[in-house]
């Protein structure tokens, strides 16, 4: 069964750091690094966003001996996910404006 | 006594065995750091749906440069690893002896406590000493079952032949505490324990994978496995009798004396199981693949020649 429950704070970080330039393809060691998320918490976050289908991925060809690399990117999916997150904080935060003071 | 002497030559054969298997890495050591090695341990615990992360984990390490940036790391994604569902059957297994693992623990210090087994014997703290034993023994025990339960169709054998061992055992001692702390097979019981549980664990394994090193890998994750179900289930047996049933020939004539004694045979006794049904285990799985392969051979030469 599919839960749908909101996104952590963590993986609404990965989900906008992907937003900012979501044609670029990212390395999983420097989002981590970006959003200052270890790599325990980076690999489920970017698993289950792939698993909803808001995270597409690829192989990076190897350079010489060392083993191909893993890039990440939003699918057109997940920046429709980011836009509607976006989106829904704006309203709540207009509607709810203590919260946003609090916030801040 | 003879016990003793498989002691003594155990640690012996494994060297034997390390050093003929690769000579330049037994010399030499391990050819990869340590957080490459951790994170490869881990990432074979992952199922085959998440495989592919785990080769992600991995090509990300090989960009990595400085000891502790591997470090942590590698540490984050092994914690990653054994965590992220789904579980594959080598993380279920592993798990699952972990929990077994630190329940016979826990169980064992709260009757050092209880019994103030930590205060007696040598210099005082004879029972704590005791207590770091069992528990190197016990992390010995899981990660010698770890190495196994990573290798492909080697956990779900492993472990069912480790449960069949210790019914099995049960069923001849008895379930109740009391039969737990004076049981001593004799008779068709030892044969049974001793030689009929381990070959048919080693010859099933082999048949189920068709593979005498499978069998063999089999046969030793079963001894692991039913080693840590024993000594759980024989923990507890003390600590349900405490220093009560029936009094012990050579316990001592206290309450103390008699739960450390009872303690101390349940660990003597993980490590006979372990190493019988390892090592009977290991040369039934070697005798059946000799056989399937001798009785097979003739179909792969049709003109009969060889």
């Amino acid at each position: 069964m599919q839960r749908n429950r909101p996104p952590s704070p963590q993986t609404v970080n990965v989900l906008r750091a992907l937003a900012a330039d979501p044609a670029r393809w990212r390395y999983g060691y420097d989002l981590g690094a970006e959003v200052n998320l270890k790599s325990g918490s980076l690999y489920p976050i970017l698993v289950r966003l792939a698993d909803r289908g808001l995270l597409e991925t690829a192989w990076e060809p190897s350079a010489g001996s060392r083993p191909p690399r893993h890039l990440y990117r939003l699918t057109g999916d997940g920046r429709d996910f980011v836009a509607a997150l976006t989106a829904a904080r704006s309203d709540r935060s207009v509607t709810h404006p203590r919260r946003r003071l609090s916030e801040a | 006594m003879p016990v003793f002497f498989v002691f003594l030559v155990a640690p012996i054969a494994v060297a034997v065995a390390l050093f003929r298997r690769n000579p330049r890495r037994f010399l030499d050591g391990p050819t990869e750091d340590a957080p490459l090695r951790l994170l490869r341990w881990a990432i074979g615990l992952l199922s085959p749906q998440r495989a592919e992360w785990g080769q992600a984990m991995l090509g990300e390490l090989a960009y990595l440069d400085g000891r502790w940036r591997r470090v942590r790391f590698a540490i984050g994604c092994a914690g990653a690893a054994l965590v992220m569902p789904p579980w594959g059957r080598a993380a279920v297994g592993l798990w699952a002896l972990t929990g077994i693992t630190a329940a016979s623990v826990a169980v064992y210090a709260v009757l050092t406590v209880q019994y103030r087994l930590g205060v007696g014997g040598w210099f005082g703290v004879g029972g704590w000493i005791a207590l770091a034993v069992v528990l190197l023994i016990c992390v010995g025990c899981l990660l010698g079952a770890s190495a196994l339960l990573r290798r492909p169709g080697i956990a779900l054998p492993g472990l069912v032949g480790g449960l069949f061992a210790t019914l099995v055992g049960l069923v001849l001692s008895g379930f109740t505490a009391v039969d737990q702390v004076t049981y001593i097979s004799t008779g068709w019981h030892r044969g049974v324990l001793v030689l009929a549980v381990p070959a048919a664990i080693g010859a099933a394994g082999t048949l189920w994978r068709r593979d005498p090193a499978a069998g063999r890998r089999v046969a030793r994750l079963a001894a692991l496995s039913a080693g840590l179900l024993q000594l759980l289930y024989a923990t507890v047996a003390v600590a349900v009798l405490g220093g009560g049933g029936p009094p012990d020939a050579d316990g001592g004539f206290t309450v103390r004396g008699t739960v450390s004694d009872r303690l101390g045979n349940n660990v003597v006794h993980l490590a006979v199981t372990t190493l019988l049904i390892a090592l009977v285990g290991w040369a039934a799985a070697a005798l059946t693949g000799y056989l399937v392969r001798r009785k097979s051979a003739p179909a792969a030469d049709p003109v009969g020649e060889v």
